[in-house]
């Protein structure tokens, strides 16, 4: 080949290498910048009047004067909606049945989203349900609100080839000359001052109890549950895999039985985590019963199992790494195997054994599959730290899933799940990090 | 085991000898016992999980399981045919490996042999950040941004995705198949070089416009859900690349600096080295990362539950990966909560007989990766 051409070739060759790591690194960032935008907008976000309303009556936050004054602001301007909606209403009795039977069901249309937007009109019956209590704490969710209040939605299907097509008619157009005309550009104008919107860092997202069902407030269950789980897989499998790896290191002779466990630690890191989860079940549970159903206990045990390799083989690592001459000068100074091991090796190794544990739990932390059947519940209270034995937690792992599928307000609460995954991904990231700096510094201190 | 002894007694009598040992035997046959827990862990998930699949295939037997699509757990009769499942498994395996082993492989090359250090310092994090994000927080993004995006944007990025694979291909290929025409034309005349670039140019205007052509009828193509077994493997495709580009570039750098310095000696460019003497030596490596990588895709819970659709049907044709399918995994998941009210029923043991599959699976591959590494650590050992 022409020289010339092998150095091109050459060239594409590390281009192609380079734009692979390129396509890493945009995956990358494809998947984290939504998530860490819209999820930080569950903590700092446009909060409405209903939101500090909310944060006042269920969480005792917020100044009740000041609020009371808002309240009375905000009612006063919203009052002629309802004035207006009234008038029409007398009118209608004096219109045609027909007629009145046309408007009837666009009046309650309307009125079911002005219940939405604003919450329930003054005077009106407290409703049973904390979400029908309030109208949208949310600025954002006011928009999307609001246009469905403006705008009918309509969907042509008229071509039977295509997809439906989505039609949007201006509400006012079934009220045209009558007495509720002014209402649409009156609220459209007006919504500023009817919601106050301000902005808002809602931190204690992280540390409040959910209110029907994730509707309002925050997460605090679901962050303790994974707390929990994380630390109580780590309580089990942090002490049986660091003697694992002594003794895999410092006793065991290479033989067929340590192959075998070499075989089987190897095994147990590649069991599909569901496996896991239905072994919890079938063993933890239904055979030696740790508990009578569901509970933390069942579902650290089972994590326990699943990060037992990645800790072995971490602690090894380290425990291999620790420099030959330390033992021999301990060994040399008369002191036993055991002795070396816990006075010497051990706290040689421990910066490496602690990255390990650290990378094992963000593991733990983010598991899901494995605590479905063992665990995890959709709703719950936070559970004291004795309950752990016997009660099932929420977790956040399982919410998210559960969330963004089973919830019968899914769209409502967008905010929360991304809240959740970026409460989630920052947990398991920082976990991360913490590990880098350490291992990091381990280097450092091993080649200086 | 106690305290060493005080540094007075050094010599040590018969009876303090013979306690120490049995002190010693003790600790080491505690140790021995913890430290084979974990192959206790192995035999018991296989037992447990063999026990509850076996009664399924007394009731059911193996045939109507392996070799029928029609999967109706809970109609009357129920029928257990798991094909279809298998086959979405299989489906969204091939699809994650075609996406993650060119990928993982060329960022593999890249990281051992390309970059400096200085680079390889900030990419290795990001790397370990990939694989560090939990599995749901993949299916949350499968489902909740790439799923409406791909659903209303499909075409579009059916197109990018094209290009992406394609566009590289296309420009390796015009430049060697120039060269080829080159050779033959430099026994005809003399101006072997103009021939060269004429062809090159000619060819790759001849490729991108075909590969024009391509994107502009993928640009019509409306996917009718998002939730299919393109976005699953795609996510999984992402999911599986930490693994294999760490395992194959510890394959890479294990192939040795002086194999690179004989090629490089020899008078081979960096390219000719790496591909003709580097991955060839370490080929057994990146074999046991694509097995690795395998065994992350198929093992994989949350994103194909979340994300797969869930529709347990063959897809028509079968590699038509923009219709929904259904997983092994996520069928566990998704049908334990309600078998779990009729313990004992062929229902619930048919999930059993699903995981045994997967376990199944999962230990040959885990198998052969270890006896491929174990292999080519003794090769590079010894030579």
């Amino acid at each position: 080949m022409e020289l010339r051409t092998r150095k091109l070739l050459d060239r594409s060759f590390s281009g192609l290498g380079i734009s692979a790591i390129a396509l890493m690194a945009i995956a990358l960032l494809l998947i984290l910048t939504p998530i860490i935008w819209k999820g930080s907008k569950a903590y700092i976000f446009k909060g409405t009047i209903e939101h500090r309303k909310v944060m006042l009556d269920h969480f005792d936050r917020g100044d009740s004067d000041q609020l009371e004054k808002e309240i009375t602001a905000t009612e006063l301007i919203r009052a002629p909606i309802y004035r207006m909606l009234e008038t029409f209403k007398t009118d209608m009795k004096e219109m045609s049945s027909s007629e009145r039977r046309e408007y009837r069901s666009a009046v309650r249309e309307l009125e079911k989203g002005l219940k939405e937007l604003f919450g329930p009109p003054p005077g009106a019956r407290k409703p049973v349900l904390i979400r029908q209590q309030y109208g949208q704490s949310r600025w954002d969710r006011t928009h999307v609100k609001l246009h469905e209040l403006l705008y009918v939605e309509e969907w042509d299907y008229s071509n039977p080839d295509a997809m439906g097509i989505l039609i949007e008619t201006p509400r006012v157009n079934q009220f045209k000359n009558t007495s509720l005309e002014p209402l649409f550009s009156y609220i459209e104008n007006n919504i500023d001052e009817m919601m106050k919107p301000r902005n808002t860092f809602y931190w204690q997202f992280l540390t409040d109890k959910s209110k029907d069902s994730h509707i309002f407030g925050g997460i605090w269950p679901e962050v303790l549950g994974t707390i929990y789980l994380t630390i109580g897989a780590m309580l089990f499998a942090l002490p049986l895999g660091v003697i694992a790896a002594i003794y895999l290191c410092e006793y065991a002779r290479e033989g067929k039985i340590i192959s075998l466990i070499r075989i089987c630690i190897s095994t147990l890191a590649g069991v599909p985590s569901i496996v896991f989860g239905l072994f919890g079940l079938a063993f933890f549970l239904n055979t030696i019963g740790v508990s009578e159903s569901k509970s933390v206990l069942a579902g650290a045990l089972t994590l326990a199992l699943l990060i037992l390799p990645t800790i072995i083989r971490s602690s090894e690592e380290a425990i291999k790494a620790v420099p030959t001459p330390y033992k021999e000068a301990a060994m040399g100074l008369g002191a036993g195997k055991w002795h070396t091991v816990m006075t010497i090796i051990l706290p040689a190794a421990l910066p490496g054994i602690l990255t390990g544990m650290v990378i094992s739990m963000g593991r733990a932390a983010g598991e899901t599959a494995p605590i479905i059947f063992t665990a995890a519940v959709s709703v719950g209270a936070p559970i004291a730290l004795f309950e752990t034995l016997t009660q099932p937690t929420p977790a956040l792992p399982w919410n998210i899933y559960n969330l963004c599928t089973e919830h019968e307000a899914v769209d409502e609460i967008r905010h929360v799940q991304f809240g959740m995954v970026f409460t989630l991904i920052a947990i398991v990231l920082l976990l991360n990090l913490i590990a880098i700096i350490m291992r990091a510094r381990i280097s450092k201190k091993l080649r200086g | 085991m106690k305290k060493p002894q005080k540094k007075s007694n050094l010599v040590v009598s018969d009876t303090v000898g013979l306690v120490r040992s049995i002190q010693s035997k003790i600790g080491k046959s505690f140790l021995f016992l913890i430290t084979s827990l974990s192959t206790f862990a192995v035999f018991f998930i296989f037992y447990f999980i063999f026990k509850d699949a076996i009664p399924f295939f007394q009731i059911e037997g193996f045939k109507e399981f392996f070799t029928s699509s029609r999967w109706y757990p809970s109609g009357s009769p129920a029928e257990f045919g798991a094909l279809s499942i298998f086959v979405g498994s299989g489906l969204v395996v091939i699809g994650s490996i075609l996406v993650s082993v060119p990928l993982g492989i060329a960022a593999a090359v890249c990281l051992s042999d390309l970059l400096p250090f200085k680079i390889r310092q900030i990419v290795k994090p990001l790397i370990e950040m990939l694989a560090a994000i939990p599995s749901v927080a993949y299916g949350f993004f499968a489902l909740v941004v790439f799923a409406p995006l791909l659903q209303n944007q499909g075409g579009i990025i059916l197109c990018i995705g094209t290009w992406l694979v394609l566009g590289p291909l296309a420009i390796l290929a015009a430049i060697l198949l120039s060269e080829f025409i080159a050779k033959i034309a430099g026994h005809l005349s003399k101006n072997a070089n103009q021939i060269r670039l004429i062809s090159l140019s000619l060819l790759l205007f001849a490729f991108i416009y075909s590969i024009y052509n391509i994107t502009s009828q993928l640009l019509t193509i409306e996917i009718s859900s998002g939730t299919n077994a393109l976005n699953v493997s795609i996510i999984l495709g992402i999911m599986a690349l930490p693994t294999i580009v760490s395992v194959s570039e510890d394959a890479l750098q294990s192939a040795g600096r002086e194999l690179r310095e004989g090629s490089y000696a020899l008078g081979a460019t960096r390219a000719e080295t790496i591909l003709k003497t580097v991955i060839p030596a370490s080929l057994s490596g990146i074999l046991a990362a694509v097995i690795l990588g395998i065994m992350r895709a198929i093992g994989e819970t949350m994103v194909v539950w979340m994300a797969s659709g869930n529709a347990s049907k063959i897809p028509t044709p079968w590699y038509n990966i923009l219709e929904p399918i259904r997983t092994l995994t996520a069928t566990i998941a998704g049908d334990m909560g309600e078998a779990d009210h009729v313990l004992g029923s062929s229902r619930f043991h048919v999930l059993f007989a699903m995981a045994f599959c997967l376990l199944a699976f999962s230990f040959i591959m885990n198998l052969t990766s270890e006896i491929i590494l174990h292999r080519s650590r003794k090769k590079t050992g010894s030579s």
